[in-house]
């Protein structure tokens, strides 16, 4: 992604604004956008989601593979998470290959679905040392107007606890759910004037500094984190947006619970 | 083109697998405004076909080495998404999506008046969500619309429409069983209010009396898809 110049007066802006608590659109320090969320959108995938959060617009399509299992791990099958940023999802997203800043995206999201567990790889396995399923998790921004990475994370889990496993077209079973034991959420952090803000804007990106990302997964245990960009922060500062992620997770869990019931 | 292979795709009556006539078009459903930070942005369901298409620009064309002194060049790109087919789609460089892009943008540039902008550049982003059959017809329709939500000067819209045969039938707006088993493909890009064309393709077979017979079902179902395309633009019952 290529970054424009502008920012200087942007972030004077949006750093007095942050001296009288408040933010550009309105909204207070750890208030999110508005969240949309909507289940089994993609027909063709075997699991999908689609999550809207103020301009904000992402898809996720889980598809399936039969693979041969590593010889290490005859019982396993795999989980493969990739996050694409194409051109169409904004001025700053260029074509060709992966850029650094998506291929993090992909990496992070990743990364809290994978250490939460949520997926036994182990459950993957249809023939040992022969068959396994490969479960391919897809993100694909379409509109970018900021915090991909929450919305990414989202729609991913909601994805995957919506997907089919189609055994009957790959001959080998019945179709039955994908298992999936908990659900991790995403929720990042940016700091904007000096101070760190959830849910941050395009803007507020363009003219912030460090980002924080924070996966909680279900009891709140801790299972991916990651610090962007140049900046420096407190444990204080981390000790505050620790507590506040874990009740905005706890909301948005119940967000994903609540699309698939009314399935 | 294979041949009849085991799937029947019209019966006795001459029902499609998809409950249409040989004549009829699929539904066709166009909204504007779907990438709201793109300048211009549309999304055609057509079909089991949803393909989103945003335009950026006009803009500053760089790298200077792609500029043109009297126009401005547009930048075309088709891409289907890894989970817009039934086998997941690798992402990445493709000779097909390559070619697509490349007549796409052609059809597109003998409309936009691109010498209102020299020396810049007009991005056209085309994503095939989900693919039924004829993914480039709804990605040039859905650019088209794009484009004039974006309020980029043409002299036309493009309306992109493909027609076929199979089982020696000639059938209006080909889907995906259709495309698979058929014997023929004839996508063409119409400018609906002259009958003129930007874009033309075709592979299979059509003896001259079928040519004529697909070539006027894509005449008539431009014009159904362009009452699509305005209302869309301007608003209005359907």
């Amino acid at each position: 992604m290529s970054i424009p110049l502008v920012p200087n007066l942007l972030r004077a802006h949006l750093a007095e604004l942050a001296a009288e608590d408040k933010r550009h659109d309105g909204r207070g320090q750890f208030q999110g956008r508005d969240v949309e969320l909507e289940i089994n959108c993609l027909p063709r995938a075997e699991g999908s989601a689609r999550v809207r959060m103020g301009d904000t617009i992402v898809l996720a399509g889980v598809k399936f593979q039969i693979m041969t299992p590593y010889p290490d791990r005859p019982n396993e099958g795999g989980l493969m998470c990739s996050a694409e940023v194409r051109p169409v999802a904004g001025r700053n997203w260029e074509a060709g290959p992966p850029s650094a800043e998506s291929i993090e995206l992909g990496r992070v999201v990743d990364r809290g679905i994978r250490e939460s567990g949520c997926i036994n790889t182990e459950d993957l396995c249809i023939i040992p040392g022969e068959k396994a399923w490969q479960v391919i998790l897809d993100v694909f921004a379409v509109s970018d107007d900021g915090n991909l990475f929450d919305a990414f994370g989202l729609a991913a889990i909601a994805a995957l606890r919506s997907a089919t496993v189609p055994a009957e077209r790959f001959e080998v079973g019945e179709d039955m759910p994908l298992d999936v034991s908990k659900t991790p959420i995403m929720c990042s952090y940016h700091k904007v004037g000096g101070r760190f803000v959830y849910d941050a804007d395009k803007r507020e990106e363009l003219g912030g500094d460090e980002r924080i990302h924070i996966t909680l997964g279900d009891d709140d245990h801790v299972h991916s984190l990651q610090k962007g960009l140049k900046g420096i922060f407190t444990a204080a500062e981390f000790a505050e947006i620790n507590e506040q992620a874990r009740s905005r997770c706890a909301e948005l869990r119940d967000l994903v619970n609540n699309a698939l019931e009314g399935e | 083109m294979g041949g009849y292979g085991d799937v029947q795709c019209i019966d006795e009556n001459g029902i499609r697998l998809d409950g249409r006539t040989k004549d009829e078009v699929r539904p066709v459903s166009i909204e504007t405004g779907v990438v709201p930070v793109a300048d211009g942005s549309a999304r055609i369901r057509w079909g089991l076909n949803d393909c989103i298409a945003a335009v950026y620009g006009p803009m500053e064309a760089h790298p200077r080495k792609i500029q043109r002194q009297d126009r401005a060049v547009l930048d075309v790109r088709y891409n289907m998404a890894p989970f817009s087919t039934t086998d997941r789609i690798r992402p990445g460089f493709n000779r097909r999506s390559r070619e697509i892009s490349k007549v796409t943008a052609e059809a597109l540039e003998s409309v936009v008046l691109t010498e209102l902008y020299p020396r810049s550049k007009i991005r056209v982003e085309i994503e095939i969500i989900c693919a039924e059959a004829g993914t480039r017809c709804a990605g040039i329709t859905a650019a088209s619309v794009a484009l004039a939500h974006a309020g980029i000067p043409m002299t036309d819209m493009v309306v992109s429409v493909a027609s076929g045969k199979v089982h020696d039938i000639v059938v209006c707006d080909l889907n995906k069983e259709e495309d698979n088993y058929g014997e023929a493909d004839l996508p063409m890009g119409i400018l609906p209010n002259t009958g003129e064309l930007v874009f033309l393709q075709m592979d299979g077979d059509l003896s001259p009396e079928q040519f004529q017979e697909a070539w006027d079902y894509n005449m008539e179902a431009a014009q159904v898809i362009h009452k699509e395309m305005v209302r869309a633009l301007k608003g209005g019952d359907e």
